[in-house]
C-alpha cells in the first residue's frame, strides 16, 4: 500500500514539473507533403536532425505534421486545400500544377539544386541467379520474359519507367539511324509493353507483385530497390545500358505558409534538404545526391549508365504529357494496337 | 375522425411532427445520396456532351466496361445458384455450428475490400500452394480474370443469401406436403410451388450483388493485373483517368456505371411490385 502512495507522488511530481516547465515561445508547426517513396528517410533521419538543428538555432521547438501519398494524389491534394507548407513530390509537373493553381509564387527553381532535392534512375531487378539471363532494357522484348511495371495512369514512378523505354528507344534509334526516331521509339516501348503481365497502381504494390513470384522483371526506382536491399531482402538488380534521370522536386509552397507564418522554418527546412547531412541521409536510403562532388565520392554505390538522359531529351514535361500520356498520345496508341492484335 | 373533435391541437400537432419527420428523412436522403450524385453529373456535363460522349466511346473505356458488366454478370450468375442453395440448407437442415456459419456470411461486408484482395493473392497467388498446383496445369486465378470473378464474389457473397432467408424461414412447409399429397415430383414442387416464391427475393438478391460488383474496386484493384483490354475493370480505369488528371473521362464512365445501378435499382423497385400483385393474388 505504502508503494503505491509512494508510486502515486512519484507521477504527480511528474505531471507538476511538466506543467509548471512552460516552453518560452509556441512551437512552430510545419505541414510537409510529400510522395510515398522517401518517407522512411523523412521520418527516421531527416525530420529528426531538422528538428534538433532548428532547436539549437533557435531554440524553438519544431513540430511536424506529415502526409505521404502518391505524387498526384498529394499534388491534387494541395491544390483543393490541403495545407501543406512544404511540397516534396515524384514529378516536376506535380510541383507545376500547385504554381499554376496560384499557391506558390515564388521562382521554386532558384536554389542549389534547381528545384529538385533527389536524384534516382531506372533500374531492372530480376529473379535470383538470373535464371532468363537478363542483361538489358531490350531483352524484356524477349517472348520468354514477363515484364512488371506499375500504370502510368496511376503512377508517377510508372511514367518515369515508360519515359526511360521511349526515351531508351529514341537513343537506340539515335545510335542506328543517327536520328531521333520516335516510330522506332514507338515500336521498342510496344515491343516491352506486350511483356507486361500486371500493372499495379504504384510502385511499391509492384515491388510486392513481384516479390509475390510474378513476373521475371521489375522496372522501378534505383532507390525502392536499394531501400529493399537495406531492409535485408534478396533483391538483385542491375543498372542499364540506359536510364532517364529521375529528379525529385520540393518547392516551399507560399500561400500557406504565409497563412501559418512559418516561412522561415518553412524554407530553412528546404535548405537542410541540400546539406551534406541530408544528402548523405537520401543517399544511404537509396538516393543519388544532387551535389557532384558527393556524387563522384559515391559513384561505386551508384554506378552512371551508359547512356544517361534526362526529361529535357524528351523535350520535358509538357511536351510528354503531350505526346506520350494524352488521349491521343502514343502510350494509348500502343495499348489500343495490343488489343487488336491479340 | 372523432378524436380530432375532441383533441384537434393535438392531431395537428402529430401531423405537423409526421410532416417534419418525413422533411427531415427526404433532406437526408438528398444531403447524403442526391447531391453527391448531382455534383458528379454537373462536373461531367460541365465538360459538355461531346466530351462525355467521346470519353464513353473510347476503345479503353469501352472495353473496361464491357468487361466489368460481364464479370459481374457472371458472378451474379453463381451467385444466384450457391446463395440460393446457401440460404436453403441454413434454413431448412440442422447441423454442429450452424449459428457459428450463419454469423460467417456477414464477414464479407465487415471485411475491408483491400484486405480480401490481399487474402486472395496470398490464398491463390502463383506463390502459393494452391496457385502453384494450378499453374501447373496452366490455370491462372489471381492477376487474371478468374480473380476478378473470385474477388467479387467474395464481396457479394451475402447479398443473396440474405435476401432469400426471411421468405424461406416465412414459407410454410405445408404448401410443400399439401402439393406433395395432391401428386406433385418433387421436381413440380420445386418449380411451381418453391420457386415462385423465393424468384423475388432471389432478383432483388442479384441485382444488389450486381450494382455491388460493378463498383467494386478496392479487392479488384489488388488481383486484377490492370492491364488494359484484358484486365482493367471501370472501377480501377476511373481511379487511372483521375490519378492522370483526365477528370472528364473519369467522371463519363463513372457517369455509365451510375446509370447502370440505378437502372437496377428501378428494376427492383419494379421487382418488388410484382412481388407485391403476386402476392394478393
Amino acid at each position: 500500500m505504502k508503494q503505491i502512495w509512494m508510486i502515486l507522488l512519484c507521477l504527480c511530481l511528474l505531471f507538476g514539473c511538466g506543467r509548471t516547465k512552460q516552453p518560452s515561445e509556441q512551437p512552430v508547426t510545419l505541414t510537409l507533403g510529400a510522395f510515398t517513396v522517401p518517407k522512411e528517410v523523412y521520418q527516421k533521419q531527416i525530420i529528426p536532425a531538422f528538428c534538433a538543428h532548428w532547436k539549437q538555432k533557435t531554440g524553438r521547438d519544431v513540430r511536424f505534421e506529415q502526409s505521404y501519398e502518391a505524387s498526384g494524389t498529394q499534388s491534387r491534394a494541395i491544390q483543393s486545400g490541403f495545407e501543406a507548407d512544404i511540397a516534396a513530390l515524384s514529378l516536376e509537373k506535380d510541383i507545376d500544377a500547385i504554381e499554376k493553381a496560384g499557391l506558390i509564387t515564388h521562382d521554386w527553381k532558384n536554389n542549389p539544386g534547381e528545384g529538385f532535392v533527389t536524384r534516382s534512375i531506372v533500374v531492372i531487378a530480376y529473379r535470383p541467379g538470373n535464371p532468363k539471363n537478363i542483361k538489358g532494357l531490350e531483352d524484356l522484348a524477349r517472348e520468354d520474359i514477363d515484364v512488371i511495371y506499375p500504370s502510368p495512369k496511376t503512377s508517377g514512378g510508372a511514367m518515369w519507367v515508360v519515359n526511360t523505354l521511349y526515351g531508351a528507344g529514341l537513343k537506340i534509334a539515335e545510335l542506328k539511324t543517327g536520328h531521333k526516331n520516335s516510330a522506332l521509339a514507338k515500336k521498342f516501348l510496344k515491343s516491352v509493353q506486350k511483356r507486361v503481365k500486371v500493372m499495379d497502381k504504384s510502385g511499391r504494390m509492384s515491388v510486392t507483385t513481384f516479390e509475390n513470384g510474378i513476373g521475371d522483371a521489375l522496372l522501378t526506382y534505383e532507390n525502392e530497390a536499394l531501400l529493399r536491399q537495406k531492409q535485408g531482402y534478396l533483391f538483385p538488380f542491375m543498372v542499364p545500358e540506359a536510364s532517364i534521370l529521375i529528379e525529385n522536386p520540393v518547392a516551399v509552397i507560399d500561400k500557406n505558409v504565409e497563412k501559418h507564418g512559418n516561412r522561415k522554418a518553412a524554407e530553412a527546412f528546404v535548405d537542410f534538404l541540400y546539406t551534406k547531412e541530408s544528402q548523405m541521409a537520401f543517399a544511404e536510403y537509396g538516393f543519388r545526391p544532387i551535389d557532384d562532388t558527393l556524387a563522384l565520392k559515391l559513384k561505386e554505390t551508384f554506378p552512371r549508365p551508359e547512356i544517361l538522359f534526362d526529361i529535357h531529351y524528351l523535350g520535358g514535361w509538357d511536351n510528354i504529357q503531350k505526346i506520350l500520356y494524352s488521349n491521343e498520345g502514343i502510350w494509348n496508341e500502343i495499348i489500343n494496337e495490343l488489343a487488336n492484335e491479340n | 375522425m372523432k378524436s380530432s373533435t375532441n383533441w384537434p391541437m393535438k392531431t395537428e400537432c402529430l401531423r405537423k411532427n409526421v410532416f417534419c419527420l418525413r422533411g427531415l428523412a427526404v433532406g437526408y436522403i438528398g444531403f447524403l445520396i442526391l447531391l453527391p450524385i448531382a455534383a458528379l453529373g454537373a462536373s461531367a456535363f460541365h465538360s459538355g456532351p461531346g466530351a462525355i460522349w467521346r470519353e464513353t466511346t473510347l476503345l479503353r473505356s469501352m472495353a473496361s466496361l464491357k468487361l466489368t458488366f460481364i464479370l459481374a454478370l457472371m458472378t451474379v450468375i453463381l451467385n444466384i445458384f450457391t446463395g440460393t442453395a446457401t440460404a436453403w440448407v441454413l434454413v431448412r437442415y440442422e447441423f454442429p455450428c450452424k449459428k457459428f456459419i450463419n454469423g460467417l456470411i456477414d464477414l464479407p461486408f465487415a471485411i475491408p475490400t483491400v484486405v480480401t484482395g490481399i487474402m486472395l493473392v496470398v490464398l491463390y497467388g502463383p506463390n502459393s500452394m494452391i496457385g502453384a498446383v494450378l499453374g501447373r496445369f496452366g490455370l491462372e486465378i489471381i492477376f487474371n480474370q478468374p480473380g476478378i470473378v473470385l474477388a467479387l464474389l467474395f464481396v457479394t457473397f451475402p447479398f443473396v443469401i440474405r435476401a432469400v432467408q426471411p421468405v424461406l424461414i416465412e414459407m410454410e412447409k405445408d404448401l410443400e406436403e399439401a402439393a406433395m399429397t395432391l401428386g406433385a415430383s418433387p421436381f413440380q414442387i420445386f418449380f411451381k410451388v418453391v420457386l415462385p416464391t423465393l424468384l423475388p427475393a432471389i432478383l432483388t438478391g442479384a441485382a444488389l450483388s450486381f450494382s455491388r460488383a460493378l463498383g467494386e474496386f478496392g479487392s479488384v484493384v489488388i488481383v486484377a493485373g490492370n492491364i488494359p483490354f484484358k484486365t482493367l475493370t471501370a472501377p480501377v480505369y476511373i481511379y487511372g483517368e483521375i490519378e492522370s488528371g483526365n477528370l472528364t473521362g473519369a467522371t463519363s464512365v463513372s457517369l455509365v456505371l451510375l446509370t447502370l445501378s440505378f437502372s437496377i435499382l428501378v428494376l427492383i423497385h419494379f421487382i418488388q411490385r410484382w412481388s407485391r400483385c403476386h402476392e394478393t393474388d
